[in-house]
């Protein structure tokens, strides 16, 4: 579905990210784990052309990406979930989810909004249509980005550390909309740290630190016997914080 | 010296006269002066360096010269390069580019301080530049920019004045011809200053309560 060879990316001098090689493969799940700062985010928004890489290579469906590519249609096909939400704050939780289908895909409007009450109402919010973003809790705001991306019936979901900026007991409702969507057989690369969802979800777990992937593998076989020894010291600290 | 109220009364209607004159250049400086201050800051935050230095210089040259001076250019100098217009035409010119100039740099105050996360947001749906701007960032921008860019055109409505220059006769120049008519200077200053009062402070009050609600809305 997408695969990166050597993909690499530099701000200036500093080096980001060097030479990954990813793939993932249609109906997969796949859940990207590591400390912060080891280029995870930046990895996965390279995927959406959200950051232009600095080399390598991004095949999207056996595709090279290149600067000729019309990347609004790529990012139309890819969904994206952001740690901070980014909810468009001027529109209502249902207008918000219209927005994409109907600017983007040029959908009429009734049909638009009839899609997006029933995404709104499968994450659970079929009560706060008409709600403004700042009216909603965080895991509602979150949830509401998850019906925002899936209304352009994407064909692959990236999401950026969803619940890292949500207060503790609004987690479960997230990851939950989450589970689900796994259930119903999307495509997924997801940057988290809630461990319990990548061993339940996640068919695949690549473990990202200094710039490079550094192992990857099954998640039950990763998380209980970790090969590398930066893999077990990463988890050792978050094993402490995070009770799984 | 004094106050006349019969001179007053008397010479009213040829002050508002010269008003209908001020409020016509003003309507007609604050249209041409948000749609080029838009196109303007559009460029100013542009990719293209082209754009971008073009609309920076231009913001620079018109801030930094006094308003008189480019009223004078427009009238005086522009015919010799081949565009003659008449006074009043010229002073819509002049007022338009220089409150362009300040709407520009409000409009692009105004979108640099929306999150970036916006337009990521809005790039990750698949929307164009275009489609960003109009659905995502001018509507968030639009509201933080009407409490400053109502200040800009109290300004843009008092600067009408300085056309008088050029023989515009709109209300401040109608008070002179009155002063020099009847040898009376404190009546006719005093009752055009009442009326740019009148005004101005309604605008001014407005701009505060908008600000205050957008402040407690946003």
């Amino acid at each position: 579905m997408i695969k990166t060879v050597n993909l690499t990316k530099r701000f200036g001098n500093v080096k980001v990210f060097e030479n990954v090689n990813f793939e993932v493969r249609k109906g997969e799940k796949v859940v990207i784990v590591g400390p912060s700062g080891a280029g995870k985010s930046t990895f996965l928004r390279c995927l959406n052309a959200l950051e232009l890489p600095s080399s390598g290579e991004i095949y999207y469906e056996g595709t090279l990406i290149t600067q000729k590519t019309n990347l609004n249609k790529l990012r139309e096909e890819i969904g994206m979930v952001f740690q901070h939400f980014n909810l468009f704050p001027h529109l209502t939780a249902l207008q918000n989810v219209m927005l994409g289908p109907v600017v983007v895909k040029k959908m009429d409007k009734n049909l638009a909004r009839d899609i997006a009450i029933d995404y709104l109402k499968k994450v659970g919010l079929g009560h706060r249509l008409n709600h403004y973003p700042k009216e909603l809790s965080g895991g509602e705001k979150q949830r509401v980005a998850i019906a925002r991306a899936l209304a352009m019936q994407p064909k692959l979901m990236l999401f950026d550390e969803p619940t890292s900026a949500l207060d503790i007991e609004m987690i479960q409702e997230v990851l939950d909309v989450m589970k689900e969507i796994a259930e119903n057989g999307m495509t997924m690369v997801v940057v988290t740290h809630e461990i319990s969802f990548a061993k339940e979800v996640a068919d695949r777990v690549v473990f990202m630190a200094d710039g490079r992937i550094v192992e990857e593998g099954h998640p039950i076989e990763f998380f209980e016997n970790p090969q590398t020894e930066r893999a077990r010291r990463f988890l050792k600290s978050v094993l402490s914080v995070y009770s799984v | 010296m004094q106050f006349r109220f019969d001179l007053f009364i008397q010479t009213l209607p040829f002050l508002l006269e010269g008003l209908k004159t001020t409020l016509g250049l003003t309507l007609l400086a604050m249209v041409f002066g948000i749609v080029f201050g838009l196109i303007i800051a559009l460029f100013r935050i542009s990719k293209s360096p082209l754009l971008r230095g073009l609309s920076s210089i231009n913001v620079d040259v018109l801030r930094g010269t006094p308003l008189l001076l480019q009223i004078l250019v427009v009238y005086y100098v522009f015919p010799g390069f081949g565009l003659k217009l008449d006074a009043f035409t010229s002073g819509v010119v002049a007022l338009s580019f220089n409150s362009a100039a300040y709407i520009s740099e409000i409009f692009r105050a105004g979108i640099e301080s929306i999150s970036f996360g916006q337009f990521e947001a809005a790039n990750s749906l698949g929307m164009n530049y275009y489609q960003t701007m109009k659905h995502v960032i001018l509507p968030q921008t639009i509201r933080r920019v009407i409490p400053p860019i109502t200040n800009e055109i109290v300004a843009l409505l008092k600067d009408t004045s300085l056309v008088m220059i050029t023989g515009i006769a709109e209300l401040t120049y109608k008070s002179k011809q009155i002063s020099a008519a009847t040898a009376n200077v404190l009546t006719p200053y005093l009752a055009a200053g009442i009326i740019y009062l009148l005004l101005t402070i309604p605008l001014t009050r407005l701009s505060q309560n908008l600000e205050r609600r957008f402040v407690k809305g946003d």
